[in-house]
C-alpha cells in the first residue's frame, strides 16, 4: 500500500490576513517598534493583530495590551520552551494556531505581527508561519554585527538599524554601519530608525502596506 | 537483506522531535516540579520520567491514544473520547496544555493532509471538540495507516524524548546523561505498552506532587515553558 498517497488529501491553501515577522536580539527594540507601527498602521486603515514570544513571562504581550494603542483582545503571547529559535523556525505551529484565532476571532484582520523572543543573530522566521519578515537589530549592540553575517541579518526581507540616536554615545559610526549593512545584505531593504522619537518608523509602515498587502 | 518497511520509515518520521507538533514548549509538569523541589520534596529527573510513565501515560494518555485510534476517523466519537480526556484531567495547566499541544500537531496534519485532520482542526475550532493531544495522535498515525503498536511506541518514546529535552533545555540535565535516562525508561514504556486495553477503559492517573507543581507554578508568571 502507497501511504504516500492513499492517506493524506489536497492541503489546503490558506487565505487569510498578511502575517509577518518582527526578530533579532534582546533589547533591540522590537517590541518598541511595534508599539509605534500600531498608530502607523492605524492611521493607514490596516486592521491588525498581535502575537508575541516571549521567553518567560508574557510581559511584551502584557506591554503591548497596557499601551492602549490596541484592543487587548488582539494580542496573543505564545511560550517559546525554552527555545525562540523553534517557536519560530523548526516548529512554529503553536505560532500558526494562535495566528489562526486571532483571524477567527477577528474576520476583518489584515495583518498579523508576530515577534520573536529574543534571540541572536542566527534567528529566522519559517515561512510557514510569515509572508515576510524583519529583523531588528541596534546600534548599541555594537556597529559589527552586519559583518557577523548572521542569517537574521542577511535572510530578513528588511533590516531595521534602530536606536539610531546612541550612535555617537557608544562610538558607532552610523554611516559606516550602514553601509557594511548594505554590503553584507547586497543592497536588500534596509532602515534606520530611533523608535523613542518615531523616527524611519512610517517608512517602515509604508513598505509593508505597498510589499506586503499590495496597497 | 530486506530494507525497511514503508509502515517503518512512516513511524520514524512521526516519532522524530523535528516533526513540528509545537511539543517542544511544553514540559508537562517537568519546569514546575524542578522548580520547586525545595518546596515539594527533592527532585529526580529519572524518577519523574518514571513515574510519569507509570501512574499517567500508561493508563490515561495510551488509553486514550488506543482509543483514538480504534475509533478510525470516526470524528464524533473521538470528540466524545475528547471530552473525557478533558474531564479526567485535573490540573488546568496540563489540561489547557494538553489542548494547545493536540492543536499544534493539528496544524501540521492539516497541512501536509493527513485525512480527517483538517474536519476535525475545524470542529476544535468551532469548540464541538477540545483536540487533546493524545486523541489528536491516535486520529493522525490512524489515518497514515500506522498500526495500534506503532502508534502506542511512538506516543511512549514521544513523551519520554520530550521531557529529555525539556531537561536539557532546563539544566537539570545534561543531553547524554539524558539519553541514559531515556533508555533506562524504554522498557517501562514497552511494559506498559503490552498491557490490553480495552475498547473502553476509563483513563486514571495519579501523579499529583507533579498536578500541586503545575498548579502552584501556573500562577507564577515566570515559566519558559507552556506547562
Amino acid at each position: 500500500m502507497d501511504t504516500r498517497t492513499s492517506t493524506h488529501s489536497p492541503s489546503p491553501s490558506r487565505v487569510g490576513a498578511a502575517r509577518i515577522g518582527i526578530g533579532g536580539p534582546v533589547g533591540s527594540g522590537k517590541t518598541a517598534l511595534i508599539e509605534r507601527l500600531i498608530p502607523a498602521f492605524a492611521a493607514r486603515g490596516v486592521s491588525l493583530a498581535i502575537v508575541t514570544n516571549d521567553l518567560v513571562t508574557a510581559e511584551d504581550a502584557e506591554r503591548i495590551r497596557r499601551s492602549g494603542l490596541i484592543d487587548p483582545a488582539r494580542v496573543a503571547a505564545v511560550e517559546a520552551g525554552a527555545c525562540p529559535h523553534t517557536v519560530i523556525r523548526e516548529d512554529p505551529t503553536l505560532n500558526i494556531a494562535a495566528a489562526d484565532d486571532l483571524e477567527a476571532l477577528f474576520p476583518d484582520v489584515e495583518l498579523i505581527l508576530i515577534e520573536s523572543g529574543g534571540d541572536n543573530l542566527a534567528s529566522t522566521f519559517s515561512l510557514d508561519l510569515v509572508d515576510w519578515w524583519m529583523f531588528v537589530i541596534d546600534v548599541a549592540g555594537g556597529d559589527d554585527i552586519p559583518r557577523k553575517n548572521g542569517p537574521g541579518v542577511l535572510k530578513c526581507d528588511l533590516l531595521v538599524v534602530n536606536k539610531t540616536d546612541l550612535a555617537p554615545y557608544v562610538g558607532v559610526d552610523l554611516a559606516a554601519m550602514a553601509a557594511q549593512a548594505a554590503t553584507a545584505r547586497a543592497g536588500r531593504p534596509m532602515a534606520l530608525t530611533n523608535c523613542r522619537s518615531n523616527e524611519g518608523v512610517d517608512a517602515i509602515a509604508d513598505r509593508i502596506v505597498s510589499d506586503v498587502l499590495f496597497r | 537483506m530486506n530494507g525497511p518497511s514503508a509502515p517503518l520509515l512512516v513511524a520514524l518520521q512521526h516519532a522524530d522531535g523535528q516533526f513540528p507538533s509545537g511539543g517542544f514548549a511544553f514540559s508537562q509538569g517537568l519546569e514546575a516540579s524542578s522548580s520547586l523541589a525545595g518546596r515539594l520534596g527533592t527532585f529526580d529527573f529519572a524518577a519523574f520520567v518514571d513515574i510519569q510513565i507509570r501512574h499517567r501515560w500508561a493508563d490515561a494518555d495510551r488509553i486514550a491514544l488506543v482509543r483514538a485510534h480504534r475509533l478510525a476517523g470516526d470524528l464524533e466519537a473521538l470528540a466524545e473520547l475528547d471530552r473525557e480526556v478533558e474531564a479526567s484531567t485535573f490540573v488546568e495547566g496540563l489540561r489547557s496544555g494538553s489542548r494547545r499541544n493536540g492543536m499544534a500537531l493539528l496544524t501540521t496534519h492539516e497541512r501536509i493532509g493527513t485525512c480527517g485532520a483538517a474536519a476535525y482542526r475545524a470542529m476544535v475550532r468551532k469548540g464541538d471538540a477540545c483536540g487533546h493531544l493524545p486523541v489528536v495522535q491516535g486520529l493522525a498515525w490512524q489515518a497514515l495507516d500506522l498500526d495500534e503498536a506503532s502508534a502506542v511506541a511512538i506516543g511512549g518514546y514521544q513523551m519520554v524524548a520530550s521531557l529529555a529535552t525539556a531537561a536539557v533545555r532546563l539544566g537539570v540535565v545534561g543531553a547524554i546523561d539524558a539519553q541514559k535516562v531515556v533508555a533506562r525508561a524504554l522498557p517501562a514504556i514497552e511494559a506498559a505498552a503490552r498491557v490490553p486495553t480495552g475498547d473502553d477503559q476509563p483513563l486514571r492517573s495519579f501523579t499529583p506532587l507533579c498536578e500541586i507543581a503545575v498548579a502552584m507554578h501556573g500562577a507564577s508568571g515566570q515559566r519558559l515553558f507552556s506547562n
